[in-house]
């Protein structure tokens, strides 16, 4: 199907009306998808106002340097998926093509990269419920923080693998002239919704990784 | 179809004009600027500063990829006040519930 | 695409198709509607039996007919079944699916698919929540409160939260359907202050559903984390914390309380305006209430947690905002009464249950100031008086206008007039049995009588009987309307576009709607309720 056949659905009046539509739907899904995060994130807020100690003994255990290198390849991945839907919107169908498909590859690099750091959570036997083997004054309070960490992550990795798989059908679509300048809905929606996937990871960076790395 | 468009229909290109090549790019260096400034804040001794920069600076990332990359800068002001409601409505949460926790009798831990 | 024209438009929305499945694949709003009020009309009266059984064991004091636990899961089941397979859906899904588009002069919602989709996730929850009943139930109340819902409970919590968690998202997407659908299709000339109050009303409402249901969702799943791997936050053996699982839980179920009472309200600005051919009262003000409801409801949680171990300067807090959403509250009672001074007040069934909702909604209402009030609270906390106050918004409020919605677009719905005295007897029999099943629950609450026990004290007793007998009363006014609406379906009258002479663009296309609605999209030129 061609962008330029693309029906208008009869509930709209025109494209101008659909695209209205379409992007107001999109934001307020995002701002649920906020809230969804946020409940976690207010969890984590509560708990640590409890156990100051112990958080930033937790987040000692987890690895700054791949976090940081996760949190980059993020922001890249990012950066190339707006710019795919500017390549869209000026008609560089290869162009755009091409910045989805390496979106999509940075995508799965942090899966991987998150993939090495819960198995060297494992053997250190930081996962609560399945191999938890701190001991210490602080252990039950980092139990939490792990509890959280990765529920947070599970979750947003959840995310990263929907993202990438939207990626993904849009990078084929992209590249069988389903969108052009007048018509990239899809897209644009994809691209809003990874964006917010790295929003979130915005703020896991520092709550996660960053806590008492001073002291 | 029945009742078809009532208005004329609008046919001008969907969406807020492309942005610049450059700005994208500037914003990604801005980014990863602010990422080593935040890893790098993180190993100083700052003592409370430390969580104001580090939240600082994740909040500041956060917006330059609201409004440069999701392009709230230049869409319509509606969707800004959708993304702000987000964050706004979770701020709520946290400040009224924060408003519990800080101001309870400590509760013992059990160890 | 508006040039072939090669069939000519089917008659009216119910005559599109007549298979089962042109209704489970239709994206038509009005179908879609049809389907939930069916869903909700069989979790109705299920949950509506399980508040039978509770009656039953509770007209003697001893607990003779349920043991503890059954008595636990009956209220349990009760209490999710109509929270959120019935309350929750029940205005927004049905009459809000039916009537928003018709309102604002659109073809349908925004979204269709995602329309037909939130209906098929209220059924994928409704499953599990029936399985879980089929399985032995469970016995948590319908707040799951941990620790006993993470820890202690044997009974099957898990079915129960995957239940909430699928039909939460039902609610979401519908949120999210309103909204865009308010925003963006409504007709030429329908401006924001020309909406009818219920459009408003579903927008607040959607705002509502977007903005809080996930915090439900999250918090259910961290119950199932902890009940599955017996690690959390909530758990207080391992240093977590069960007030921060109610802080989460009425983040959202406060605000649900919102969600069941803005759109009988919206209902009811509705059915008064045209039961009294009088322009609302104060229109922009019923709108800055709404708003204002839709919002404050959102920071006065902490009020079901005065005696739960928060902390005192909170619980402070929370009351002062809990006594600042009366404010809007009361603004629309008294909207509502100055419309119909000097109005030309007819007493049709629809308007009979909307002064109903009125006296029973301000009895609700003020009840519940006793309750914002911290030191009051600590005594009444718990007890019958609490289950007393949120039924009279919920059932005396919330129930009574959507049944007086049912009746008032009865006739847009089906085409139909249903028998006018049969619906006025049955809703003065409900106000009847409304009253004398939940009004000795305010004394019993008041005496100290506490909820959730199947047994209690020989003195209670004639009041609980009273609450009994009231209940059969009320069970049988819920069961009148069962009848005589499916018999006018078949003999009833046929209804004009107009029967009740009414305002609005709903009243101005065919009864039953032609699919798309209109066979001309309006255009709006004058506000809503241009009465007199």
């Amino acid at each position: 199907m061609s962008a330029r056949t693309h029906p208008v659905p009869e509930q709209f009046d025109d494209p101008v009306q659909q695209r209205e539509a379409a992007t107001l739907g999109m934001w307020a899904f995002l701002a649920t998808e906020v809230l969804f995060f946020g409940v976690l994130f207010a969890g984590y807020t509560l708990c640590r106002v409890m156990f100051p100690e112990a958080f930033a003994e937790g987040s000692r255990h987890t690895d700054m340097l791949l976090g940081t290198i996760e949190t980059a390849v993020l922001l890249t991945s990012s950066c190339a998926v707006a710019l795919s839907v500017r390549e869209v919107q000026l008609g560089g169908r290869r162009a755009a093509t091409a910045m989805l498909a390496l979106t999509a590859a940075l995508g799965i690099a942090f899966l991987v990269m998150h993939g090495f750091e819960y198995y060297a959570e494992y053997r250190e036997g930081l996962i609560p419920a399945i191999r938890y083997t701190q001991q210490g004054v602080y252990a039950r309070g980092m139990e939490i923080f792990y509890c959280l960490y990765y529920f947070i992550t599970l979750f947003h990795s959840l995310h990263v693998t929907v993202g990438v798989l939207l990626l993904g059908v849009m990078a084929w679509r992209t590249w069988h002239r389903a969108f052009d300048q007048d018509y990239h809905t899809p897209l644009e929606l994809t691209a809003l919704y990874w964006h917010l996937v790295d929003i979130v990871w915005i703020f896991v960076y520092p709550l996660i990784y960053l806590v008492g790395r001073s002291g | 179809m029945n009742a078809r468009p009532a208005r004329p229909q609008r046919t001008h290109r969907s969406g807020p004009r492309p942005p610049s090549l450059a700005g994208n790019l500037w914003t990604l260096a801005a980014l990863l600027l602010l990422l080593v400034l935040s890893a790098g804040s993180a190993l100083l001794r700052l003592g409370p500063f430390n969580e104001v920069a580090n939240l600082g600076i994740a909040a500041v990332k956060a917006l330059l990829v609201l409004t440069v990359f999701m392009r709230l800068k230049t869409d319509n002001a509606l969707l800004r006040i959708v993304a702000s409601t987000g964050f706004a409505w979770l701020a709520v949460l946290i400040a009224l519930s924060l408003a519990d926790v800080l101001t309870r009798q400590p509760l013992l831990a059990p160890w | 695409m508006s040039t072939v024209e090669r069939v000519p438009p089917p008659r009216s929305y119910l005559e599109e198709g007549y298979g089962l499945r042109s209704w489970l694949t239709t994206h038509d709003h009005k179908r879609i509607a049809i389907l939930y009020a069916l869903g909700i009309t069989f979790f109705f009266f299920l949950g509506g039996l399980a508040a039978a059984l509770v009656r039953l064991e509770l007209v003697t004091p001893a607990g003779d007919l349920m043991s503890a636990e059954t008595y636990n899961k009956a209220f349990t089941f009760h209490g999710v079944v109509m929270v959120w397979f019935f309350l929750i859906p029940s205005i927004p899904a049905t009459l809000g699916n039916f009537l928003l588009p018709l309102m604002i002069g659109a073809r349908d919602v925004a979204f269709p698919r995602l329309n037909l989709f939130s209906w098929y996730l209220y059924v994928g929850g409704g499953v599990f929540t029936l399985l879980c009943l089929l399985l032995g139930g469970v016995d948590t109340g319908w707040t799951f409160y941990t620790p006993f819902s993470t820890l202690f409970s044997t009974s099957h919590v898990l079915l129960a939260v995957v239940g909430v968690f699928i039909v939460g998202f039902s609610s979401i997407f519908t949120g999210l359907n309103f909204i865009v659908t308010i925003h963006t299709l409504r007709a030429p000339g329908m401006t924001w202050f020309r909406l009818p109050l219920f459009v408003w009303s579903m927008y607040a409402v959607a705002l509502v559903m977007v903005l809080a249901t996930p915090v439900l969702a999250m918090t259910l799943s961290l119950i199932a984390l902890e009940r599955l791997f017996g690690v959390g936050i909530f758990d207080p053996a391992l240093g977590g914390d069960p007030v921060l699982f109610q802080h989460f839980f009425w983040f959202y179920s406060h605000p649900a309380v919102y969600i069941m009472i803005l759109p009988a309200m919206g209902v009811v600005s509705e059915l008064i305006t045209a039961g009294a051919r009088r322009r609302i009262f104060g229109y922009r003000f019923m709108v800055y209430a709404i708003i204002g409801i839709a919002v404050v409801g959102f920071l006065v949680w902490g009020h079901h947690m005065f005696v739960a171990g928060q902390s005192m300067y909170a619980s402070i807090v929370f009351s002062i905002l809990s006594f600042i959403i009366a404010v809007p509250s009361a603004i629309k009672v008294f909207n509502w009464t100055a419309t119909l001074y000097r109005g030309d007040i007819g007493f049709d069934a629809p308007m009979l249950y909307a002064l109903g909702f009125v006296g029973l909604f301000m009895l609700g209402g003020l009840t519940g100031l006793f309750l914002a009030a911290t030191a009051l609270d600590v005594n009444l906390t718990d007890t019958y008086f609490v289950v007393a106050h949120f039924h009279y918004i919920m059932v005396g409020g919330a129930v009574m206008a959507y049944l007086g919605g049912i009746h008032f677009w009865w006739p847009k719905i089906t085409g139909r007039m249903y028998s006018e005295a049969w619906a006025r007897f049955a809703a003065i029999l409900m106000f009847f049995g409304f009253n004398l099943t939940f009004f000795p629950q305010y004394i019993l609450g008041y005496e100290g009588m506490p909820r959730r026990y199947h047994e209690y004290l020989p003195q209670f007793q004639v009041w609980n009987v009273l609450s009994s007998a009231g209940a059969t009363i009320l069970g049988a006014a819920y069961l009148l309307p069962l009848f005589y609406l499916a018999w006018s379906l078949r003999h009833g009258a046929r209804a004009g576009p107009n029967p009740w002479d009414a305002r609005g663009l709903e009243w101005q296309t065919a009864s039953p709607p032609p699919p798309h609605n209109f066979e001309q999209t309006p255009t709006v030129t004058e506000g809503p309720y241009a009465y007199r």
